[in-house]
């Protein structure tokens, strides 16, 4: 009757809120470092421009994506977190922690902050692989679940080397295995943990969300296993000091376009064609990995640091596309739910919960931040002024959740909903 | 029987229309909800409201979900 699944499985609304809601407000620190200092946040290695990678892949990205995983293990491993109250307060609580002393450590002359970064950071991400892990590993099975384990794993792994480098950075002493570890830190980060949580995600909602045919069977085993043999074989390539690494990128750059090609064409042969802004992110997400992936392969050939730029940029402006379409529809998703859950009857209906025009706002702030970010790498200035429109989507952002839990909890107080004037 | 046929509608319009009819039941009036997946999160909406329901499985992407509130239908009888 139940496909295995047991009821009553879905966590507390604030078990995921707390993650979405430190989203914007790192999003709001990043855009006032990126104003203060954009020629530094453009120099790669500089330490802001450290901060500035952390902040936007930790503090933004990954936070999301935490909050994400709460409800999604719920939903689709079919065994509910233990205790999903107090420990996503331990794991959020530990990891703004270590991704503020990370951000100060980089920019100060306080090694101990390090110390402290990889303790809070370290601690969180194992607890949180520790945690769901092993609930990934029921008796339901799908490609969307192996593809969350392939990730919560990449992310432990991430995390261990991002230790050892805190460990280095502390003691100011570099191991003649530093370069290695970061560049394993990064592809790890970036395309073991990053790519493939949103690969597996699309498996699951692009089909479900928009109506469209599924991913075929084909893509969806063999995706996860390119990506896994490319990074696996790149590590050891790299520990070896063995040449052609870069095949393995070419590899993953490969099966990126294939997932650009597939996902492209079930967008756009969607069987009802409703005005949907999260399909806008959708399309500008899977064209950023378009150029990130473009920029890179060019970058490997050529050896200019514009491109890499241009393709981290990219990268991280096609994670934040997809986290914003997923929050347009988790968030009026999870008030909606919990609150029929509950039982109210006069309860706000989805569409109402975060407006369309204050949507459309979101997507049109988010094209014109990117679109001066990318203008940045060539001309200063206009990262100084996708600075100043960031802050202002994020600070959208931050109002669209705040609006949203108002009126969840306007319900909770009242018994019905909030009559907008 | 209220039939709702949700196979082409974008999530969650599927969710909000089984909802909202379920609020609306009286009696032993019993919808039958026509999908594409299992709508899972629905189930716990209707248990927890006093409802319940049998879902049906003709392939992997349709199902038949029966919801009724009235403790004497029994949906595991009707399978249209």
């Amino acid at each position: 009757m139940y496909n295995g699944l047991s009821l009553d499985q879905a966590p507390p609304i604030s078990v995921v809120m707390r993650f979405f809601l430190m989203v914007p407000l790192f999003g709001i620190a990043l855009s006032l470092l990126v104003f203060l200092n954009p020629e530094a946040v453009l120099t790669p290695n500089h330490p802001i421009s450290l901060t500035a990678i952390h902040l936007m892949f930790l503090g933004i990205i990954s936070m999301s994506m935490l909050g994400a995983l709460f409800q999604m293990q719920s939903v689709l491993g079919g065994r509910p977190i233990q205790e999903p109250l107090g420990n996503a307060f331990i794991i959020h609580i530990f990891f703004v922690i270590g991704i503020l002393s990370l951000a100060e450590a980089f920019i100060t002359p306080l090694p101990e902050l390090f110390v402290i970064a990889s303790v809070f950071l370290g601690a969180s991400v194992l607890y949180t692989a520790n945690l769901i892990l092993p609930l990934l590993f029921g008796s339901i099975t799908n490609d969307t679940l192996r593809g969350m384990r392939i990730a919560l794993v990449s992310l432990s792994v991430t995390a261990i080397l991002g230790v050892i480098m805190a460990s280095e950075y502390a003691n100011e002493s570099f191991s003649t295995f530093h370069e290695v570890i970061r560049i394993s830190h990064y592809s790890l980060g970036l395309i073991g943990w990053v790519a493939i949580l949103i690969i597996a995600v699309a498996f699951q909602v692009v089909e479900m969300f928009y109506v469209t045919t599924p991913y075929s069977l084909w893509c969806k085993r063999n995706a996860f296993r390119v990506i896994v043999g490319s990074l696996f074989f790149k590590i050891i390539w790299l520990f070896l000091s063995l040449p052609f690494v870069w095949i393995f990128d070419l590899m993953i750059g490969a099966l990126l376009f294939g997932f650009i090609a597939t996902t492209l064409k079930r967008l756009h042969q969607r069987k009802r064609r409703v005005r949907d802004v999260s399909i806008w992110f959708w399309n500008a997400g899977i064209a950023l990995l378009s150029i990130a992936t473009i920029s890179y392969a060019i970058f490997i050939g050529s050896a200019n640091e514009s491109l890499q730029t241009m393709a981290l940029i990219s990268f991280a402006f096609f994670a934040l596309a997809i986290i914003l379409a997923m929050m347009g529809k988790i968030v009026p998703f999870l008030v909606w739910f919990h609150l029929n859950s509950a039982g109210y009857m006069d309860v706000p209906i989805m569409s109402n919960i975060i407006p369309l025009h204050r949507v459309k706002w979101l997507f049109w702030l988010f094209a014109l931040t990117l679109v001066m970010a990318l203008g940045g790498i060539f001309f200063i200035p206009l990262f100084a002024v996708s600075a100043i429109l960031g802050g202002l989507m994020f600070s959208l952002l931050l109002f669209n959740l705040v609006q949203a839990l108002r009126m969840y909890r306007y319900v909770r107080i009242h018994g019905k909903r909030l009559i907008q004037g | 029987m209220i039939l709702l046929d949700t196979r082409e509608l974008d999530h969650p319009i599927p969710l909000e229309m089984a909802v909202d009819a379920f609020k609306k039941l009286t009696g032993d009036e019993v919808i039958h909800m026509i999908h594409r997946r299992e709508p899972i999160p629905l189930f716990e909406i209707i248990l927890k409201n006093g409802g319940h329901y049998n879902s049906v499985m003709e392939r992997d992407d349709l199902w038949h979900i029966y919801i009724t509130r009235s403790p004497e239908v029994k949906l595991e009888h009707i399978h249209v």
